[in-house]
């Protein structure tokens, strides 16, 4: 497992993939900081930086570094296949399962530090804004990461299995793209539309009762979008009760954990699903 | 050393192995001929659990890699342990450079570091490529990356020494080095089963070679003994010129005129003194005898077809 693992973690940290999209993804901090800061970021509270660093990442990290590992997944196997090198490796006296096993590491390690990286910018963000930081930001911005990793294993995972049943590698590149959009994008899209008609339907809809339907659909019908379910997550960090969001109070990451275990299930569930499903299709293929 | 016994591998809709039947010995140096398309490289990659077949019994060095449908993962690693393989047109990591790459081989097989080291340099030498042990092999020719196959085949000095096409992308020097290397590896009694659609190249270092054929094992043997069987079969050809036309009725061999006083004869034997005691009898003078041999080539397009 460790002989997978040492091997594709050089290889990954040298793949473009992954530093292309760390740098649109670091590009799109800057304005989106620098913006705040112009229009009123100076009186941003503890409470409301760290809301809305946790849900910032959650958007930005779980989108840009979601496509990078799908793509990583996606193209994992079967570009190994068409250079050759899965041969050369599985000719050796090592077990399917303890490569693909050590492969799979590799590429959580590469995310996870995508995801610190990432975490780490949205932090020297909110510094920069000026707000105070509260003691538990550190237990907080790792449990965010950790969960969010558990989204992107998941979509490794997935990506894992485009690659079993994807022969050729820029195929399955295309089709990863595609699939990212239809997740991150088209789908959710569509559910916030139903839930906006929904809303529109009901006579006297309520802030919180829309906020409510949003999770309820979010959780019925994007069970399959990780990064939706730690988004319904990480949308109970902080809450407020007037409608401006002004007195917003934080809640912390354990609090919103502890309140939608069903979304956080789902997450640890799907991903469980696509691990033995991936990992047994490449424990049975040919490597040609 | 290696037996593979009515073995099966269809993929969607084409079956590669037709229920093969081969065996290599130890200290054989066997040469697998055929076609493109023939088998060859399936074989191969089911010998090492690269690919699954779907019926059949494959023996690896003693164990019972594959039966009933199912591979032995415990023994086929076992077996590995012994094994080297080079695959057809294949790249090895391309952000490594040959030592290690090397190194990266060596570990798998478990070999301790400094071990691993001596080996590297003592086989980049081997392959020539010693100039170029810290260029990335990214930047490598065919040749150089065919060398390199080779020789990651090699670090765990294998018993078994099973090589895909070895010699595609080599140059007429490159060849005769590769045979120097196999030479060796015979004389410290390895036992080597390689692929070739090119008679030639197994020519001179193989004592046995198989022919397969779609999926099939055509003919097996030495050689020598596939020539001679092949002459048994396709006939033994003369080309006789005389002063005068000959009647060659009555006689059982197959006569076709080549001209005025010229002939092809075939015949299932060496014939030549009963032709010239026949063409003596009736007066004529022989001014030419040409016992006619296939060449290599010719009797494995025969076989092939
Ligand atoms: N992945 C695959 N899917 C479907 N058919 C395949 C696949 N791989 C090989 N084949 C078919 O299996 C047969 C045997 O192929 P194989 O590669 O073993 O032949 P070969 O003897 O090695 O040929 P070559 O000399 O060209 O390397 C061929 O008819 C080929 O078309
Ligand atoms: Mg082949």
């Amino acid at each position: 497992m460790l002989w997978g693992f040492q091997l594709e973690f050089k290889q990954s940290l040298r793949t473009k993939k992954l530093w292309v999209i760390m740098g649109i993804m670091a590009l799109l901090y800057i304005p989106v900081f620098y913006i705040i800061k112009r229009f009123g970021g100076q009186d941003l509270t503890a409470e409301a930086a760290m809301t809305f660093l946790i849900q910032f990442v959650t958007g930005t990290a779980g989108f840009f570094i979601g496509i990078l590992a799908l793509l990583m997944g996606a193209t994992a196997i079967n570009s190994e296949i068409e250079k050759g090198t899965l041969r050369v490796a599985m000719s050796k006296p090592i077990k399917r399962l303890a490569y693909i096993g050590g492969k799979f590491l590799a590429h959580s390690v590469v995310l996870l530090i995508a995801l610190l990286l990432s975490t780490l910018i949205g932090v020297l963000g909110v510094v920069y804004l000026g707000a105070p930081l509260s003691g538990q930001l550190v237990e907080d911005v790792l449990l965010l990461n950790m969960l969010l990793l558990l989204a992107m294993i998941q979509l490794v995972a997935l990506g894992y299995i485009l690659s079993t049943v994807i022969k050729s590698s820029s195929s399955a590149l295309g089709a990863a793209l595609v699939l990212a959009f239809v997740m991150f994008l088209i789908v959710p899209n569509i559910v916030s539309y139903m839930v906006y008609k929904e809303a529109m339907d009901s006579p006297n809809p309520s802030m919180s009762d829309i906020e409510q339907l949003q999770k309820d659909y979010t959780t019925k019908y994007l069970f399959y979008v990780p990064t939706s379910q730690v988004g319904v997550i990480t949308s109970d960090v902080g809450a407020s009760s007037d409608p401006d969001m002004e007195n917003l109070e934080y809640n912390g990451m354990t609090y919103a954990i502890r309140h939608n275990l069903v979304n956080f299930g789902i997450i640890v569930g799907m991903t469980l699903v696509y691990l033995i499903v991936g990992f047994y299709r490449f424990t049975r293929m040919d490597l040609r | 050393m290696l037996r593979i016994e009515n073995l099966v591998k269809v993929y969607k809709d084409v079956r590669a192995l037709d229920r093969l039947n081969l065996e290599v010995k130890p200290g054989q140096v066997y040469g697998f001929l055929g076609p493109n398309g023939a088998g060859k490289s399936t074989t191969i990659l089911s010998l090492l659990g690269l690919v699954f077949p779907q019926e059949g019994r494959i023996e690896l060095l003693g164990e019972e890699v594959f039966q009933n449908g199912r591979f032995d993962e415990g023994k086929l690693v076992k077996a590995k342990a012994r094994i080297g393989y080079m695959p057809e047109h294949a790249t090895l990591w391309e952000f490594l450079t040959p030592m290690q790459t090397l190194d990266v081989i060596g570990e798998a097989f478990g070999i301790p570091k400094t071990e691993r080291g001596k080996r590297a340099k003592e086989l980049l030498q081997l392959v020539n490529l010693w100039e170029v042990r810290d260029k990335k092999v990214g930047k490598f020719s065919k040749g150089m990356r065919q060398r390199l196959l080779l020789a990651q085949a090699l670090i765990n000095d294998p018993d078994l020494l099973i090589l895909d096409e070895p010699m595609t992308g080599l140059d007429p020097k490159g060849i005769a080095e590769f045979k120097e290397i196999i030479r060796e590896q015979r004389k410290a009694g390895k036992t080597v089963f390689f692929s070739s659609h090119i008679l030639a190249h197994v020519e001179e270092v193989c004592d046995t070679v198989g022919v397969i054929v779609k999926g099939k094992l055509r003919v097996e043997g030495n050689l020598d003994n596939i020539k001679r069987e092949f002459l048994r079969k396709a006939g033994y050809t003369i080309v006789l010129e005389t002063n005068k036309p000959v009647d060659f009725s009555g006689t059982e061999w197959n006569v076709t005129p080549l001209g005025e006083a010229k002939y092809r004869i075939v015949a299932p034997k060496d014939v030549r003194e009963e032709v010239h005691d026949f063409v003596a009898s009736q007066g004529v003078k022989i001014l030419a005898m040409q016992v006619k041999e296939p060449s290599l080539e010719e009797i494995f397009l025969k076989m092939v077809e």
